[in-house]
């Protein structure tokens, strides 16, 4: 295993792969430090630069945007009190206090080490654990599929801070745009009005495009109020220096905080659809009720900044043993990349890392460099990256509409893609406008065919439904699945319990 | 009323100017070549090392679309929509007459055009490592005892689902069929257990000596030198010869002159040595016949299918 790892390193060391993969990092890097703009985001628009490149070279650049897109926020985050996506807001509650109490260079460095840490651990986690997974993988069948995807759809309506009604709605969404199209069972037309611009369905990517990206930038531009940020703060060129050992002292002096952050992101990264955004709240959330002084928490403590960047690295290490175990994606990141692999022949699944190993442990180590990689970028330009900040919406928001139409014209190389995200990207935007959350839908989406897939193999294979609960695994997801729901909608009676008693001094 | 027949006529001839032209510049863009099946399966793999050698003798990029879904059938609804220029190549094999017998799509063979056959793959019965037989006479001796519970992952309407199904038919057995679009679904299926059969091909030679699969009858005329230790199916009292052929169409309409070109790379690609490497690699053999030939074999293969289909019970009435 190390032996192919340190073939899979030496393989990205060379000049061809590592190019794609710094400017993947820097890219990243960037891309998570502008607010607004969302590793997602970063990473659709580097897609149609992938397809000309061969498999390793196009997801060495992936994994490089997501590792460096996943640290990118924290410097914006520490210094503007602003996070650059949403996996760094956690970090904005500590790092800002802290850069504004005097100590710039102590929250960025705190966050750049813990990221590090936090990713490399991720990383073991990812060489270590893919392998025995895709084997457990395997023993899934399809009852056990329909019901790990049931649990992912459970957690993430009940994550959807606003509503979990409007959670479900929207995972409900998603899930009827998968059923347009021809079924992929028997072939029968659905809902496509004998138009034959839908008998094949929405492609995914460009409907993804269209709902992440296009509705995204919409809504940026209205609130173009945002990212606006101070000129004394970008005039002023706070030193960032600091004592490195020291700052690595005070990480590595909190062993237990280091390592229950790196699982809080591993495990939310390995679940299917949760992505970075909640894993470093949860740690941050985490880290203060175990913390022996949780009252000095957002007043710019390091354990903050510490659990918040390392939780959302290792994040990035879940999510890639998800998509090659299982072959399907954790988050919209993932799902991306996993259309990458698509686009150049490549099947993901429990068989993946057996049968590319070549393929399987390049990922793993352009995963290790990127992290090197961010370290070094960072070290560099950490400034730089604030004045990127500068750059007006009304020059990047153009840019990046382009490069999302570019993507999806060249998926196929059709204009019916260009206009499923034309439709999408206004629909989602629609979405926003009404409060639903889009992360659940994206999910409902990803999983759509899968879920109806499994469905039916499950019944074709035996007709007794209670298989689904019968069968231990299954029915473990299923119980989980069960108590996640019951979970949230305890959690939401409560809270709109709390909030009627405080209102009814009012009337 | 005049004046707009002279301009239609105008139109027309300057269309009819055009078209040659059009084909004697042929190819002056990159040529979608649409594989209805998902990417690291069968077809994907016999296809994906054709395509840098026809792009070599054609002078073009060959892109390879997956467009996947529904026993192949989105793929090949899609091809058969796509413009005839020669800009669109569909790489199909016998599926796309079954799946028209079986009802599954009302797209047909005589919607395109033929280019060339490439390719023979035989079919192999497979067996799941955590079913109980050691040879095909254990398992006739067990789906005898238990008709229809013995599961077997197929692409419905599609060649493996015909394969167990002339098997069924030889042997008077009956298995139940699980949809498993693809071979590399099927595979995960399999080694997991989830389906105690299916139709495999001599590339998952390695998964059976590595004790992961087994192998219980090869569907071709004798035995394989790759596998020398798999019966035949006739060696076994059944009749069956069965194998997957993949060739290269193109939408009804593409001008003669274009077929001409892709005929003339394809049987130039199909030569080279390395297509033939790479086939062994995939279980199979190299098999090619030109546009001529081709044509007459797509109109026996639907005739045969066609018997084959009603035979088993399986064409929809």
């Amino acid at each position: 295993m190390f032996e192919l790892l340190g073939h899979g390193l030496l393989t990205v060391l060379q000049w061809n792969y590592l190019v794609p993969l710094f400017a993947g990092t820097l890219i990243g890097i960037i891309g998570g430090a502008l607010p607004g703009v969302t590793i997602t985001m970063t990473i659709i628009v580097i897609l149609p630069f992938t397809y000309g490149l061969d498999p390793l070279q196009g997801l060495a650049a992936m994994t490089g945007v997501y590792v460096g897109g996943s640290a990118g926020g924290l410097v914006t985050a520490c210094l503007l009190g602003i996070p650059g996506t949403p996996s760094a807001i956690a970090t904005t509650f500590d790092g800002f206090p802290m850069a504004r109490g005097g100590a710039p260079g102590r929250a960025i460095w705190l966050g750049v080490w813990s990221s590090l840490f936090g990713g490399l651990l991720g990383g073991l986690f990812l060489i270590l654990v893919t392998g025995p997974l895709a084997a457990i993988a395997l023993q899934f069948g399809p009852w056990e599929y329909f019901s790990l995807f049931v649990l992912a759809m459970a957690m993430v309506a009940g994550l959807a801070e606003s509503s979990f009604i409007k959670g479900l709605l929207s995972t409900a969404i998603g899930l009827l745009i998968t059923v347009i199209g021809t079924d992929p069972i028997g072939s029968v037309p659905r809902f496509t009005f004998g138009s034959e611009f839908i008998s094949g369905g929405f492609p995914f990517l460009p409907v993804l495009i269209g709902i992440f990206a296009f509705a995204q930038i919409m809504s940026d531009i209205e609130k173009a109020a945002v990212p606006k940020t101070p000129e004394a703060v970008l005039t002023a060129q706070p030193s960032l220096r600091v004592s490195h050992l020291k700052v690595i002292g005070e990480i590595l002096s909190r062993p237990f905080l280091l390592l229950w952050s790196t699982i809080v992101g591993i495990l939310i990264g390995v679940l299917p659809a949760i992505g970075g955004s909640a894993a470093n709240m949860l740690a941050y959330d985490q880290a203060k009720k175990f913390s022996r002084h949780p009252e000095r928490f957002g007043t710019g403590v390091p354990e903050g900044i510490i659990a918040s960047e390392s939780s959302n690295n290792a994040n990035v290490g879940g999510s890639l043993v998800t998509i090659m175990a299982f072959g399907i994606p954790g988050d919209a990141v993932t799902a991306v990349m996993l259309g990458a692999m698509t686009i150049h022949g490549i099947q993901s699944g429990p068989l993946f890392v057996s049968q590319q190993p070549a393929l399987a442990y390049g990922i793993y180590a352009a995963y290790i460099l990127a992290h090197l990689l961010m370290v070094l970028i960072l070290a560099a330009g950490a400034l730089f990256m604030l004045q990127i900040t500068r750059v007006r919406l009304a020059v990047l928001a153009p840019v990046v509409l382009v490069l999302c139409v570019i993507g999806a014209y060249a998926l196929n190389n059709t204009m019916q893609s260009v206009y499923v995200l034309l439709i999408f990207g206004v629909f989602g935007y629609a979405l926003v406008k009404g409060g639903f959350p889009l992360a659940p839908l994206i999910l409902g989406l990803i999983l759509g065919d899968q879920i109806e897939i499994n469905l039916i193999r499950a019944i074709m294979t035996d007709d007794n439904p209670l298989l689904f609960f019968t069968r231990p695994i299954s029915g473990a997801l299923l119980f989980c699945a069960g108590l996640s729901v019951a979970l949230a909608v305890w959690q939401h009676m409560r809270h709109r319990a709390r909030t009627a008693r405080e209102e009814a001094p009012d009337f | 009323m005049r004046t707009v027949l002279r301009i239609l006529a105008a139109t027309a001839a300057l269309a009819a100017m055009a078209m040659p032209a059009a084909a004697q510049n042929y190819p002056e863009r990159p040529i979608k070549m649409i594989v209805p099946w998902a990417a690291g399966g069968d077809t994907d793999n016999i296809f994906r090392p054709f395509a840098p050698l026809l792009q070599k003798h054609i002078g073009q990029p060959i892109v390879i679309a997956n467009v996947t879904g529904a026993s192949g059938t989105v793929g090949a609804r899609e091809a058969k929509g796509s413009p005839p220029d020669g800009y669109t190549l569909y790489a199909v094999h016998d599926y796309i007459h079954l799946v028209h017998y079986a009802g599954v799509t009302d797209v047909k063979y005589s919607d395109f055009e033929p280019i060339c056959l490439l390719s023979a793959t035989p079919s192999v019965l497979t067996a799941s490592p955590k079913t109980p037989w050691k040879s095909w006479a254990e398992l006739a001796e067990d789906a005898k005892k238990r008709p229809g519970q013995i599961t077997v992952g197929a692409t419905l309407g599609s060649t493996s689902h015909i394969f167990p199904a002339l098997i069924e038919k030889a042997a008077g057995v009956k298995f139940k069929y699980v949809s498993y679009e693809g071979l590399a679904p099927r595979m995960n299926a399999i080694l997991g257990g989830h389906v105690d059969l299916t139709d495999s091909n001599l590339t998952q030679k390695g998964k059976v000596d590595a004790g992961q699969l087994k192998f219980l009858a090869i569907a071709a005329e004798k035995r394989d030198p790759e596998a020398p230790d798999v019966p035949t199916l006739k060696e076994l009292g059944m009749d069956i010869v069965y194998a997957v052929l993949r060739g290269l169409i193109v939408p009804k309409g593409t001008p003669a002159a274009v077929r001409a070109k892709l005929d003339e790379a394809c049987g130039k690609a199909a030569k080279e040595p390395e297509f033939a490497d790479a086939m062994k690699k995939q279980g199979t053999r190299v098999s090619y016949l030109n546009a001529a030939e081709y044509g007459p074999f797509l109109d026996k293969l639907d005739r045969e299918s066609k018997v084959i289909m009603t035979e088993l019970g399986l064409a929809k009435q």
